[in-house]
């Protein structure tokens, strides 16, 4: 294949705010057919380096390869080819549930018999038709998160790339999730997911990223960069976090 | 964990300072907290972003010009006769307080940079709380622009009161800006809560209601005014209003300078209202504290057919399940379900009906009056259809500029039009077709009416001409302002709130977009007063003379919108 096999390819991919530096030129190969775990503590870059991967915000420099397609430079054929669920994003909550699936297929220009029969058939396995015509806004985090996954879903594309898939959300909606993208993935999809919750990532993944201030510290398959020990217990190695010594917050 | 028995007598101060559990003692609140922290934050809003800094200066520009005016106007009050003082005083007075709670209403929104909801888990009581952000709220630019000008009554006051009178209105001066902060904050703040609520929708009508009572007495007064012959009436209802809490704090020191000084109880009336403003605010703040929460949730259950078919409003049949005809859908429903939206669209409704109503009330247009401030050019009925035409260029174009911050009220669900990548044309031409849905026969209405009132139904095809040109040429103004100044706005429930500092700034801006496209429409009006019994071709000229302009603002707001749509994203992204 011409993108030799890599679903998403990030090179030398750099953010600043301000003076603040955010991510210092990451270069990442996520294999197609993988599930790709990228992980990292708070404010390691996470968010901003998927929403430059999916195009919502633009990069100071690098480059962006969605199987193959340069976001950047060729926009609308990349973002054809990928779903995504950006975090700390609303979606168009004045919605119901079916509107805001609707919306997004006719927004990406798909067929109306199409998108209707999907869209039921997503409600359905995501448990969300009880929900009726009860607008998005009003729904549970975890509903949120699920009928976001399902927009992401609707156009069947061949790349996931989903921030805090998991956060806020209920064990049984977790399942529910975990399920649905261990069958994407079976199907010769690609996932790839921010998260800094290591029971989850360890599941799940084939391949692990760790992020921390800007930089990947370590990447590979999931026995790579775990090397024997608890993925925990390398996170926290890496990331060089400290332990508490019970002498501090003593006035609790 | 209890102290040892060997500390002694230092049991309790070390138990003080910290070292056992149990309650900490705690400092109060004082105000000037709340004053640093609006200080702070605004300061802290202007970091790295060079742009805010810049509208900011622009707003104290304005701020500035305005208030000189004021004060001009005012302390202009010594050079002559004492009615006319008391007029200008009382009448003046009364402007600002009601211009404080209209403004944030209509146009301007108000400034909420200390948000009431952020202080909702802190131990702070209410009347503690109502305090601090009145007084957060006077280090605004419009409260300075307030202060400045209606110091303008300090002159007169000093000049026959001597240094009492001075003392004294310089106290009335001091209560006038904090009833009209309090006003501007109760209504709205009482206002967001109705509207609030989604089932009690239909309520946003009672806005308009009290906005059209407000109206009434205004034009009454400026009707009697206009009729110059009677200047003793007006003066003597200048003289009620000056015991109103509208006119009180401002005319309280000439009074006592006349040697009333029973006037002083001016100040108490001011007082009174001041105490019972901030009562029916701090009723109302619990419910924005507690946000929209508290609104009970539309849980509609039951069938739901297919889901583009319940996209797509079926009373817009033509609609097609395209990209476009997407956004167009959403974005109707969205003008009646986002508060927000719906607000801003209430508001433009409001003036568009209530300006003609006002400019007939005033005998503007009616030939028979004469009287008033008509622009008599040669005959005076040839003046006439120029002015009403002028008017509907300003209607026209003021109601597009409900457009100007189109993005910022989609704030980052924005995002998910980036995600799909929405060509940058079929964006902007979605919108302005779905503003227009509501909007357009809004217009054709107003215009009708006015022509029916006033007895005129011929000129009715030029009317309608000049709105849709200057519709047109609104929508094309406010399409590329709304890609190029789009601003974000603040995530609370307030659908007034319009984030910190800037308010004056992007107000401003507001009123330039609505120059520039009441320019652009112009000549359609002028010619249209020109043709005379040809005027009914304008009907066509100007509805083809808008659509051109208003294509030409999707094709260079489209191409913008490709261009920067990360940016434009960054931009509306709150708290950023």
């Amino acid at each position: 294949m011409s993108h030799g096999g890599s679903a998403l390819t990030l090179r030398g991919l750099a953010k600043r705010f301000g003076d603040t530096v955010a991510v210092t030129g990451i270069d990442l190969d996520v294999p197609e057919g993988s599930f790709y775990g990228l992980l990292g503590p708070n404010g390691a870059g996470k968010t901003t380096t998927l929403s430059m991967a999916v195009g919502l915000l633009r990069p100071d420099a690098g480059q962006v390869k969605v199987l193959g397609v340069d976001m950047w430079a060729d926009p609308v054929e990349a973002k054809r080819r990928l779903g995504a669920l950006p975090d700390g994003v609303r979606l168009f909550d004045r919605l119901s549930g079916p509107e805001l699936l609707a919306y997004t297929g006719l927004l990406r220009g798909m067929d109306p018999d199409t998108i209707d029969r999907r869209a039921a058939e997503l409600l359905d396995v995501l448990d969300l038709t009880s929900a009726g015509r009860t607008l998005v806004v009003d729904y549970s985090a975890g509903m949120r998160k699920k009928i976001g996954l399902a927009c992401a879903l609707l156009h069947a594309p061949r790349l996931l790339v989903l921030d805090e898939p998991f956060e806020a959300v209920d064990p049984v909606s977790a399942a529910l999730i975990r399920d649905i993208l261990t069958r994407f993935v079976a199907g010769g999809g690609t996932v790839i997911f921010s998260s800094h919750v290591m029971e989850v990532v360890e599941r799940l993944c084939s391949h692990v990223a760790i992020l921390d201030r800007g930089v990947i510290r370590a990447e590979g398959t999931l026995d790579q960069v775990r090397g024997g020990r608890t993925l925990e217990e390398t996170f926290v190695e890496v990331v060089g976090g400290r332990t508490a010594t019970g002498e501090e917050l003593s006035w609790l | 964990m209890a102290v040892t028995a060997g500390a002694g007598g230092r049991a309790t101060a070390a138990g003080q300072a910290g070292g056992s559990p149990g309650p900490d003692r705690v400092r109060p609140v004082a105000l000037r907290h709340f004053a640093r922290l609006r200080l702070r934050i605004t300061a802290n809003g202007f970091r790295g972003r060079p742009y805010r800094v810049g509208l900011f200066v622009v707003g104290l520009l304005v701020g500035l010009f305005l208030s000189a005016n004021g004060f001009l106007l005012f302390a202009v009050g010594a050079a002559v006769d004492r009615q006319t003082q008391l007029l200008i005083m009382a009448l003046g007075g009364a402007t600002l307080v009601v211009g404080s709670v209209l403004l944030p209403l209509v146009w301007f929104g108000i400034d909420d940079t200390l948000d009431p909801a952020r202080f909702a888990l802190l131990p702070i009581s209410r009347g503690r709380l109502v305090c601090g952000l009145l007084v957060a709220s006077a280090l605004g630019v419009p409260a300075i622009a307030v202060l400045l000008a209606t110091s303008g009554l300090l002159v007169p006051a000093a000049r026959h009161g001597g240094p009492a009178g001075m003392a004294v209105q310089a106290i009335g001066v001091l209560l006038g800006l904090a009833l009209c902060l309090a006003a501007g904050r109760a209504v709205t703040s009482a206002l967001a809560t109705v509207l609030r609520s989604r089932r009690a929708r239909d309520l946003a009508w009672v806005v308009i209601a009290l906005v059209a009572a407000l109206v009434g007495p205004l034009q009454l007064l400026v009707v009697s005014a206009a009729a110059q012959a009677d200047w003793d009436r007006v003066a003597s209802v200048a003289r009620v209003i000056g015991w109103t809490p509208l006119g009180a704090p401002y005319t309280v020191g000439l009074e006592m300078a006349d040697g009333r000084p029973w006037a002083a109880a001016k100040l108490a009336v001011t007082v009174v209202a001041l105490a019972g403003l901030l009562w029916w605010w701090s009723r109302t703040l619990e419910s924005a504290m507690t946000g929209a929460t508290s609104a009970a949730p539309t849980r509609t259950r039951g069938a739901v057919g297919r889901a583009t078919a319940s996209l797509l409003p079926r009373a817009l049949p033509w609609l097609r399940p395209t990209p476009g005809g997407a956004i167009v859908a959403r974005e109707v429903r969205y003008l009646w379900r986002d508060a927000k939206r719906r607000s801003n669209m209430i508001m433009v409704v409001v003036i568009g009906l209530f300006l003609p109503v006002l400019m007939l009330g005033l005998g503007l247009t009616g030939g028979g009056t004469g009287a008033g401030p008509t622009v008599t050019v040669g005959r005076p009925d040839a003046a006439t259809p120029l002015v009403v035409l002028l008017m509907m260029l300003f209607i026209g174009a003021f109601v597009a500029s409900t457009l100007a911050n189109q993005f910022g009220y989609d704030g980052t669900a924005y995002g998910t039009h980036l995600v799909v990548g929405v060509p940058g044309r079929v964006e902007l031409r979605a919108r302005a077709v779905a503003y227009s849905v509501y909007l357009l026969p809004l217009l054709l209405v107003v215009g009708a009416v006015v022509a029916v009132v006033r007895g005129s139904p011929t000129m009715l095809p030029a009317i309608w001409g000049v709105l849709l040109a200057a519709y047109g040429a609104g929508v094309a103004v406010n399409l590329v302002v709304s890609v190029v100044a789009a601003y974000p706005l603040p995530d609370t429930s307030n659908p007034f709130a319009l984030g910190s500092g800037d308010a004056v700034a992007k107000s401003a801006l507001a009123l330039g977009a609505l120059v520039l496209a009441s320019a652009a429409a112009a000549p359609v009006a002028v010619t249209a007063a020109m043709l005379g019994r040809w005027s009914w071709l304008v009907l066509p000229v100007g509805a083809g003379y808008g659509l051109g302009l208003a294509a030409l603002g999707v094709l260079v707001g489209g191409g913008l919108v490709d261009q920067r749509a990360p940016e434009l994203l960054a931009a509306v992204t709150p708290g950023r």
